[in-house]
């Protein structure tokens, strides 16, 4: 390597001390990131791709049980300095960039303090004017009007302006190296683009080293130079970005990729990879490769020979010992949706969702409520046997209008069950319609047994079935949802992300109900188990004909799970069509902007981008005009603002509102180029 | 019961919760078996042993009687520990039981119920005892039912606040949705999740159950003599302070200690019932 090594590790371990024993975190990881480049980590949740960070950080979470390696920053081994020696080298050499800015900012102090803290903390040059030095940084991040800006409390910001203030912060001493922990995790698919264009605009402009961390492979796809899989504490396989997403040498790589939708699945008609598997051993023996478990390629003979550790193989470094076999890959299946019927199960006509609540105090003075209009005048319907995805960011209504139709919450507009208008949520609708939440953790009583959790939803919807048989109905249930019989007895915290899923997705099927509606559920899920949980979704409906209203903000797994999509933008359905058609002129602006901004490690797709700018607009007031105008970047002009926009019907299953005349959107450039 | 098992498990290997828990339970075994054990009479005199120092035979002391002060706090121990105990409880589940209804129900009828029991709040605890007291007459299960209602204010605020944050997440909702009736949503799905923090404030409020219990008895407005009630112990010797310090010291250790190893247990539950530190 010509260039200069900034991060240099050398076979670093790291194991945490805990009740039932050290358990190992990493194991010989060697990585090294020269000046100027971005090294991208990724791996699954519970891959220790943080906990990496924050050993470079010096800062660990738990208790050290044995430590070895070193990990070098400009020739200084980090793990033999003191205390004091670190405080003055994090922020000023190190700095690091977390995953939630909300909770990165002190809410007491203004944004410019915070940055002004950090450049005093390290200041150097006593001639320095900081106030002038915040400004720059605050330009340098794209943030508009610095002075203005910098006298702002966190609260007064959106979410992607709190993420740049820490990224100023981090950059703000000149740093050698700078930590992303999941920098875009937390922000919407729109946002988070607009957060990758400034860290690569950045990159060029300042030249730091980065180290990246991500589960979401798109995301690493966009910034990195070269990427490091991690799996159970090891790396893999390192490699050049564009080498690794199209010839992955790796098991493991190869099978994270094949779980990973794609933009181009429709057209190549590619299935999914299921590959659930258990976690790797953390303690006891060591194996000598620790995907062994699950390797579709292992042979004792070759694998278990010695160590495997990461060794260059042609192109890039590879921690495999049978990597020039090739397996017949086992090729997922091919994804078949079957189509709805024509009978409407369940429509929504005219629907509006208020928020906010008059106190008395309010009532009594006359004051008129400050309400928030969180869903408005949405019309939608849902066949039997159909998979409806309603697609939108954070705030645009999707999860109240959710809630509102499982009785959660107070809502005007016509229900229809069956073709019966519904005039109150009584418990044969509550049975016909059930709900999946997006976070299990939250979702499943923490101290209720999976017994108990599920024998309720039996109890209550199904009374034909009497107390001595409900053990079996729950064995039935668990087996439906790919769980062994014997969980019942256990707790939610005894289960993994997946599994707990499965454990509200067999609660919901309890009731045998006509419509689920699932609320983001394969959000906070890796990849495999996002792939897994959409198979057994898709498994229900094909066995109960049920209809689903799948609610994700993740538009690269609509191809597999939805016939069509209805797209949300401040409260508003916006777009309707169907997802066969995705890849199809028209769009409505705003669809064309969510679309193009979900990134995908996809090397047969080429993805335009469309960025977003511009502020949302109050929601406590009706808008005259299009809800989008604010932030369109096709907007025709006052008439935008001045007018609703009128539906207008492109296709049978196609609709969109826009000023914009259909023939017009159709001449827009495709979104996706595929090679 | 498995759990209760792992709670003690986990209990003991924490440092403070080890030392409570074993304090405590020698307390209660005292309160049991107290009397049993005592060497003397509690109640007889010996004219020749008055204010004698600890010996062999009269381990702490005797008083101005001659009474046998360790024989006192054994058999003492079952009304100061128990009683105190009992009004806990009482204030632990009225206080509780309000907290959770009033959380849950939200609205008018919780700003109602709020607004009233910060009004209770605005008065000192003790002289709010003194009160009811005043009213019931002046007995120890009285105090012990005034000392319960003068704590259930501040549990009710506790358990309230933690009802709120319950109160939101999505098990609760899919309760709801799943058209669960309150009752089972109050005491299957947030009493269990909001239970450890009141048996934190609960074991706290044990000690102050007995230093209130002591001075009402000091006040003259608990337990009457010739009870061995420890705080009436206190209060009575204190004219004899002068001549031996053993009638003051003996029942203020063992209420000092009694103190100790409630806020120990306390401090070990807080740590143990805390979910993130289960695995």
């Amino acid at each position: 390597m010509t260039q200069t090594t900034v991060l240099d590790i050398k076979d670093y371990s790291l194991s945490y001390q805990t009740q039932a024993g050290p358990i190992r975190i990493l194991e010989n990881i060697n990585l090294q990131i020269a000046k100027g480049e971005v090294l991208g980590l990724v791996g699954e949740s519970g891959s220790a791709k943080s906990s990496l960070a924050y050993a470079v950080m010096r800062d660990s979470p738990g208790q050290i049980a044995s430590e070895s390696g070193s990990i070098m920053l400009q020739g200084e081994d980090l793990t033999q300095l003191a205390d004091q020696d670190l405080t003055r080298r994090r922020g000023k050499q190190i700095s690091m960039v977390f995953q939630n800015a909300a909770t990165a900012l002190d809410p007491t102090q203004s944004l410019g303090a915070h940055l002004a803290e950090t450049l005093r903390a390290h200041q150097t040059d006593s001639t320095l004017d900081i106030q002038k030095r915040v400004y720059e940084l605050f330009e340098l991040v794209g943030l508009p009007d610095p002075e203005l800006m910098a006298k702002k409390y966190p609260h007064e910001v959106s979410g992607g302006e709190k993420q740049r203030v820490v990224l100023a912060m981090a950059v703000s001493c000149d740093p050698d190296l700078i930590l992303f922990d999941e920098p875009t995790s937390a922000l919407d698919a729109t946002t988070a683009v607009g957060m990758l264009d400034l860290f690569a605009q950045m990159q060029k402009k300042i030249g730091v080293a980065g180290l990246f961390i991500s589960h979401d492979l798109g995301v690493v796809a966009e910034v990195a130079d070269r990427v490091a899989v991690i799996y159970g504490g090891r790396v893999v396989e390192v490699a050049k970005v564009d080498d690794l997403f199209a010839n992955p040498k790796h098991p493991y790589t190869q099978s994270l990729l094949a779980s990973l939708p794609r933009p181009s699945d429709t057209r190549s008609k590619r299935g999914l990879k299921i590959d659930e598997g258990t976690p790797p051993p953390r303690r006891g023996d060591v194996p000598s490769c620790n995907f062994s478990h699950r390797c579709p390629k292992h042979d004792a003979s070759v694998c278990e020979q010695s160590r495997v550790l990461l060794q260059p193989h042609e192109d890039r470094l590879l921690a495999c010992a049978r990597a020039d076999v090739v397996v017949g890959e086992t090729s997922a299946s091919p994804s078949l949706i079957v189509p709805a019927t024509a009978d409407v199960v369940l429509e929504v006509k005219n629907l509006t969702v208020k928020l906010g609540r008059t106190s008395m105090l309010d009532q009594m003075l006359n004051k008129t409520p400050v309400q928030v209009h969180a869903v408005n005048n949405v019309d939608l319907q849902i066949h039997r046997g159909e998979t409806v995805s309603l697609v939108g960011e954070s705030g645009c209504g999707k999860s109240s209008l959710a809630r509102a139709l499982v009785g959660l919450g107070p809502f005007e507009g016509e229900l229809l069950l069956n073709g019966r208008s519904v005039e109150t949520l009584d418990a044969a609708y509550r049975a016909d319609v059930q709900i999946i939440f997006q976070n299990p953790d939250s979702s499943l009583n923490p101290r209720h047994t999976l017994e108990t959790i599920l024998s309720r939803a039996i109890k209550l919807y199904r009374p034909e079935i009497s107390a001595a048989e409900r053990g079996a109905e729950i064995r039935k249930l668990l087996e439906k949802v790919r769980l062994p019989a014997h969980y019942s007895s256990r707790y939610p915290h005894q289960l993994s992300g997946g599994e707990k899923q499965r454990v509200a997705i067999a609660r919901a099927i309890a009731a045998q109900p006509k419509v689920i509606i699932c609320d983001e559920i394969t959000s906070g899920l890796d990849a495999a188990v996002q792939a897994s949980i959409v198979a057994l979704l898709r498994q229900v409906q094909q066995d109960t004909d049920v209809a689903l209203l799948f609610i994700t903000h993740d538009l690269a797994i609509l191809r597999h799970i939805a016939h069509r999509t209805a797209v949300m933008y401040l409260g508003e359905i916006v777009e309707t069509r169907s997802v066969d058609g995705l890849d199809q002129r028209p769009y409505h602006p705003y669809t064309e902007a969510l679309l193009s901004s979900a990134s995908s490690p996809d090397p047969q797709t080429q993805t335009r981008r469309v960025r977003l700018t511009g502020s949302l607009p109050v929601r406590t007031a009706r808008l005259s005009g299009c809800g989008f105008e604010s932030r369109c970047p096709r907007r025709i002009g006052n008439i935008c603002n001045e007018q609703p926009a009128p539906l207008r019907q492109v296709a049978q299953s196609h609709a969109l509102k826009c000023h914009h005349e259909t023939a017009e959107l159709a001449k827009v450039e495709p979104v996706w180029k595929f090679t | 019961m498995l759990s209760t098992m792992k709670t003690l498990r986990a209990l003991m290997r924490s440092p403070q919760g080890a030392v409570g828990i074993v304090l405590v339970t020698l307390l209660l075994l005292i309160s049991i078996f107290g009397p049993l054990l005592a060497p003397q009479d509690p109640e007889s005199f010996n004219f020749g042993a008055r204010f004698s120092p600890p010996s062999a035979e009269f381990l702490f002391g005797t008083d101005w009687f001659g009474r046998d002060l360790f024989s006192r706090i054994l058999v003492g121990a079952r009304s100061t520990v128990l009683l105190a105990i009992l009004a806990t409880v009482i204030g632990t589940a009225s206080g509780a039981l309000i907290g959770i209804f009033s959380g849950f129900v939200g609205g008018w009828v919780d700003e109602l119920i709020m607004r009233t029991i910060d009004a209770i709040m605005a008065i000192p605890g003790l002289l709010l005892a003194l009160m009811i007291l005043t009213v019931l007459g002046s007995s120890s299960l009285n105090a012990v039912i005034a000392i319960g209602i003068a704590f259930a204010p501040g549990m009710a605020r506790i358990s309230r606040s933690t009802t709120l944050a319950v109160r939101e997440l999505d098990y609760v909702s899919a309760a709801r949705a799943r058209g669960e009736s309150k009752l089972w949503i109050i005491f299957a799905e947030i009493l269990p999740n909001m239970v450890a923090p009141v048996i934190v404030e609960a074991t706290i409020r044990v000690a102050f159950a007995i230093m209130t219990l002591a001075t009402l008895s000091f006040l003259g407005l608990g337990a009457q003599p010739p009870s061995p009630e420890w705080g009436l112990m206190i209060a009575e010797a204190r004219e004899h302070m002068f001549r031996s310090p053993w009638p003051i010291l003996a029942p203020g250790i063992s209420i000092a200690l009694v103190a100790i190893a409630f806020n120990l247990l306390g401090d070990g539950l807080r740590d143990v019932l805390n979910p993130h530190s289960q695995e």
